[in-house]
């Protein structure tokens, strides 16, 4: 900055006159501190200013004086020293209030880190129950919209339900197919059946004008109804033989574990 | 006196009231135009003086630049809290002036000189700058207003008038 065009303006004597914002104020005061250059010129200014408005004086009335001092006397000087701290006990009352700040601020900071963190940990906790929730909830729908499908075949009357009993390879197996002969539609229901080695499945077979026609492979640990292969009409039996996985095109009849007749003698 | 002041000491402000309570009271009259406004301010001034004393940086200026802010601030709130008529400002300046005329030849002789022969050694613009700001009680911006000057020109024209009176009232 160049002082003495910073002079020039006048903004010194507007100063000196009281008219600056708090702002313009502010910052004269700043550049006093830093130029002393400014500060003696400002002297001289003030110097003039102050002759100037000593020669403007307008004397007040006497009785403000008198008023005046009489305020004074009222008031308790030695209370008031107390109560003007000096800038000693500023300094002290400023650190001390700045040391509370400080720990109370850290001793906060702390606490809502703390909680923030139990918070952290509980919200994490929730969203993974939630989560479950919603995959046991859906399992648990799906399993009732199956048995609701299921009970629709079940109590069908167009479904003949057709029992097929164990052979002598395995006289503890039973299962039951469902068969609408007009739309053709077959399921099959397991009550009990042994499980099988990885390479092998269970096929089932209708035999319609004595041949096996394929109606498709299953597990046995399937629950519920098992859609099956449409198959023909003028069906006789259905029997079901263990072959290798994915089935084969003619039964392998020595595995054949059970049969059931469509025809109610 | 400033350490007085700090101590308390009533002399201290004593002297002080008899030396500024008239410069200080003409700012504040010429800004509120009210006697009794002005009084009350003048003492509410100078307990706040005699409370704040301590506020008092010699860094930024002089004690008297210090009053004169605290009078000048108090004078402007009571005019806009009053909602004083500034209008009338034309008016009172003839009695005003009077005033100090009256008063300039008894008591404020400080320097043997008075306020007219020192304002009549400047050149007429600058008479008429000074005139209105520390006679009248105008600001810089109302004169720049009224009488159609840039408020640059009434700025410079005043730090002209004011180097102009240091020679005059003999400061060095």
């Amino acid at each position: 900055m160049n002082i003495q065009d910073y002079i020039a303006t006048g903004i010194l004597e507007a100063y000196a006159l009281g008219e600056l914002s708090e702002h313009e104020r502010a910052e004269v005061e700043k550049n006093l501190a830093q130029y002393p250059a400014l500060k003696q010129e400002l002297l001289k200014i003030e110097e003039a200013s102050e002759l100037l408005f000593m020669k403007a004086a307008i004397n007040p009335s006497k009785e403000v004086k008198a008023r005046l001092f009489e305020k004074i006397k009222a008031k308790p000087v030695g209370k008031e020293m107390s109560i003007v701290p000096s800038s000693m006990r500023m300094w002290k009352l400023a650190a001390a209030a700045s040391i509370t700040f400080a720990l109370l601020s850290s001793y906060m900071a702390y606490t809502y880190w703390n909680k923030w963190r139990v918070s952290e940990s509980n919200l994490t906790e929730l969203l993974a129950q939630n989560q479950r929730m919603a995959e046991d909830y859906n399992k648990v729908n799906q399993r009732l919209d199956k048995i609701e499908a299921d009970s629709k075949v079940i109590d069908n009357p167009a479904f003949t339900r057709i029992l097929m009993k164990g052979t002598s390879n395995a006289p503890q197996s039973l299962a039951s197919v469902y068969w609408n002969e007009n739309t053709q539609e077959l399921y099959l229901s397991i009550q009990s059946m042994r499980q099988l080695s990885q390479e092998n499945q269970y096929q089932l077979w209708a035999i319609i004008d004595g041949k096996p026609v394929d109606a498709g492979v299953f597990e046995s640990i399937a629950s519920g109804l098992i859609k099956m292969k449409e198959i023909g009409k003028g069906v006789t039996t259905f029997a079901v033989t263990i072959e290798p996985r994915g089935g084969k095109a003619s039964p392998t009849l020595e595995t054949m574990q059970m049969a059931g007749n469509t025809v109610k003698s | 006196m400033i350490e007085g002041l700090k101590s308390k000491r009533q002399s201290a402000l004593e002297y002080l009231y008899d030396h500024y309570s008239g410069s200080l009271y003409g700012i504040i009259f010429r800004i509120v135009r009210q006697e009794d406004i002005a009084e009350e301010i003048l003492q509410d001034l100078f307990l706040k003086i005699w409370d704040k004393i301590d506020n008092y940086d010699a860094s930024k200026g002089k004690l008297f630049t210090w009053m004169l802010n605290i009078a000048r601030n108090q004078a402007i709130d009571k005019t806009r809290s009053k909602e004083m008529n500034k209008g009338k400002k034309t008016d009172d300046i003839d009695y005003l002036v009077n005033k100090i005329d009256n008063q300039g030849s008894a008591e404020l002789q400080i320097d043997g000189i008075g306020l007219k022969e020192v304002l009549m050694e400047l050149s007429e613009d600058q008479r008429f700058i000074v005139n209105q700001l520390y006679l009248k009680g105008y600001t810089q911006s109302e004169v720049a207003e009224e009488f159609g000057i840039p408020l640059g020109t009434v700025k410079t024209r005043l730090r002209a008038a004011m180097i102009e009176l240091r020679t005059i009232l003999k400061i060095k």
